[in-house]
């Protein structure tokens, strides 16, 4: 079952194992030749009501940014975005949100997955490795929070 | 981690769990359920762990739904391979008839299992629409010390939870959390895929081409 994994990968969060994994079996390599780079997911166009919730900065700053940009920030709904491990962050500042609002808030998730490109960079130039990319995929989630407009 | 755990409340081992239930602790991050409580001792042991058995969060849902519960360890192969097989029972001689719709739920860390299977499905199946809810579920704890007479402990915490619901039928668009299925969704090496599906689940090889045919399906 355990096929030959690349050394980089122990170093990304498993958490869809079946996406982290190589996605196509075609390509043979050797596992010592090559450097696992993992590019920055593609950025979505960023409005100012767009929040892209990470696992490196603090809960509690992202969850505060959040109600500032609904308490203060005057707007009626915004966006909250998580890919991979930070979905679980994602959905738990939306539901925070929520709680706070004692239910004036509405919530809207979508789910996407979204495509990623690792580079694959040979350790030794004078080998005959040659630069090689990979795509694989991720699941990504996108919740609305919002006040439901008064009927 | 500087986050607060669910908040825990000593009681007597020998008082029922369902009275000490009232706080409620809104746990700002994850908590992961094999830490132990942190009331010092690493030695209490879990007695019992009982989720809530909340209705679905999606209106109008039948009861006898196909209903996925997708935990922190389960695999995704064995989930689509049962789940993909009951939605496409049709054409299908063996398996009677096939399931109009399905439901996903997961908590806590297996809420990004549970959105990658139903990304996975929503790509084999195709022209499945989508309800997404998110709600908090309760699980209630007891823990008990080793010790004789010591105090039990009942825990409850509150863990960020997913249901997703995947329907061949239209849903209503109005719904929060609606999503119509992608405009060009074609299935592809429907062929193939099905021949990996209907192996013998016994045979060597099975789990291993199963697992090809989801890698497979990660890539078109």
């Amino acid at each position: 079952m355990t096929e030959p994994r690349n050394p980089g990968m122990s170093s990304m969060p498993q958490t869809a194992p079946v996406h982290t994994d190589s996605t196509s079996p075609a390509v043979e390599m050797d596992p010592v030749e090559y450097t696992l780079r993992k590019r920055l997911p593609r950025k979505l166009p960023k409005r100012r009501n767009d929040v892209y919730v990470n696992m490196k900065t603090e809960f509690r700053a992202q969850l505060a940014r959040c109600q500032k940009l609904l308490d203060g920030g005057g707007h009626r709904e915004i966006c909250v975005h998580g890919l991979g491990l930070a979905i679980n962050r994602a959905i738990n500042i939306a539901l925070q949100l929520q709680a706070s609002s004692q239910g004036a808030l509405q919530l809207a998730a979508n789910t996407s997955t979204v495509e990623l490109v690792d580079d694959l960079e040979p350790e030794d130039p004078d080998e005959a490795g040659e630069p090689m990319t990979r795509t694989r995929n991720n699941s990504a989630i996108h919740i609305k929070v919002f006040y439901p407009d008064p009927q | 981690m500087t986050e607060p755990r669910g908040q825990t409340k000593s009681s007597d081992a020998t008082s029922s769990t369902g009275m000490e239930l009232q706080s409620v602790s809104l746990d700002p991050d994850v908590p992961s359920s094999s830490l132990s409580p942190k009331v010092g001792q690493s030695n209490f042991r879990r007695v019992s762990r009982t989720e809530d058995s909340s209705p679905y969060p999606i209106p109008g849902l039948a009861a006898d739904i196909l209903h996925m519960r997708v935990k922190e360890g389960s695999k995704i192969r064995n989930l689509l391979r049962f789940a993909t097989a009951r939605m496409q029972g049709e054409g299908r001689d063996s398996n009677g008839t096939s399931m109009r719709q399905v439901v996903f739920t997961g908590s806590g860390r297996g809420v990004t299992k549970t959105v990658t299977c139903v990304e996975i499905l929503k790509r084999k199946v195709g022209e499945l629409h989508q309800v997404s809810k998110l709600y908090y579920k309760t699980v209630n704890e007891v823990w008990e010390s080793p010790q004789q007479g010591a105090a039990g402990i009942t825990m409850q915490r509150t863990v960020p939870a997913i249901c997703i619901l995947l329907s061949k039928d239209p849903l209503d668009p109005q719904e929060p959390g609606y999503q119509a299925p992608p405009t060009l969704s074609v299935p592809t090496e429907d062929a193939e895929r099905r021949r990996g599906l209907i192996r013998p689940a016994h045979s060597p090889s099975s789990q291993h081409t199963a697992k090809r045919v989801c890698l497979d399906d990660l890539n078109d």
